[in-house]
């Protein structure tokens, strides 16, 4: 049994005098707060101070986590704050609009981003196109289609294209959007690779990969369907974590 | 015409630079169909005319894809 090991959760009583051992115990149990890992350090077994053993907790506020000690080292207890991917930006698309612009979603903070769009409705069946800034050039990407009900494949592609213009689509009932960005804001050639489900009467799957040949860094993006309007919906943002 | 555009959450009518930009755009989408109509119907064309000489459903598929 460790130093800091309990073998009760006791209940005072009114009136009664508690020896030292016993303030200790309850003032002991509590998770202490510490701005950072040093002070947690220095924060143990100094003269006064309660001996570091196997279960303790400690909230680091530099790192916004909650550590546990595991008889020989500090670790972090669940997922670190900023691990995975990271909520940028959550777009809500206005009534009848014919694009959709969403600035400051690029940034050196992450070199690779997830755009994702759902919830709502096109004016009528409609390919998505994405754009990335003001670039209307040099988009290359390829899509594979299958037929949900006979199986043929299909394909399509751009060539030197203003936009990737099939990265999602959109319907009288249902809007999707699922894109990997890989290096937008790097001064590198931007990927892109993504897939969705038409539900249209000739339904289709499609699956895509392609790249914006230039070394401009973005910060932006423009969703704009191939006809009509678009309403509802939720355009996301993701970072993935260096 | 007109087309309302959002940046971000500002919903505003497009000015003509961008409501020409958004017209370009629906051209190019229009022909890009229309192109990969015109090579679907060769192709099931073809898979028509390739069966008429003999070819079994695996080869023509075999030449043309599923």
């Amino acid at each position: 049994m460790g130093a800091n090991a309990q073998t009760s959760v006791p209940t005072f009583t009114a009136g009664q005098v508690l020896t030292a051992a016993q303030m200790n115990e309850s003032a002991r149990t509590g998770v202490p707060v510490f701005a950072d890992t040093t002070a947690r350090d220095a924060g143990f077994g100094g003269a006064g101070e309660k001996t570091l053993a196997e279960g303790q907790l400690a909230y680091i506020e530099s790192l916004d986590v909650v550590q546990y000690y595991s008889g020989s080292s500090w670790l972090t207890l669940g997922p670190a704050a900023d691990s995975g991917l990271t909520l940028i930006s959550a777009t809500t698309i206005g009534s009848a609009v014919a694009s959709v612009t969403v600035n400051s979603a690029f940034s050196s903070t992450y070199d690779n981003y997830h755009i994702s769009l759902v919830g709502g409705v096109a004016s009528g069946n409609a390919d998505l196109s994405l754009q990335l800034g003001a670039t209307t050039s040099g988009y290359y990407c390829g899509y594979s289609q299958v037929t949900y009900s006979s199986g043929a494949a299909s394909a399509a592609s751009n060539n030197a294209a203003a936009s990737f213009t099939k990265v999602g689509v959109g319907t009288a009932d249902s809007l999707f959007m699922n894109v990997n960005v890989m290096g937008p804001n790097l001064a590198k050639v931007t990927g892109i690779n993504g897939a969705y489900g038409v539900n249209l009467p000739a339904s289709t799957s499609v699956l895509f990969a392609g790249m914006l040949y230039n070394t401009t860094q973005y910060t932006a993006f423009t969703i704009t369907p191939s006809s009509g309007t678009l309403t509802g919906g939720t355009i996301r943002v993701y970072g993935y974590k260096n | 015409m007109t087309h309302r555009i959002q940046i971000d959450d500002e919903v505003r009518e497009a000015t003509r630079e961008e409501a020409a930009a958004i017209d370009s755009a629906h051209v190019a989408a229009a022909a890009q169909a229309q192109q990969e109509k015109d090579k679907a119907a060769s192709v099931a064309s073809a898979r028509t005319k390739l069966a008429a000489l003999g070819l079994t459903e695996a080869e023509v598929t075999a030449l043309l894809g599923a």
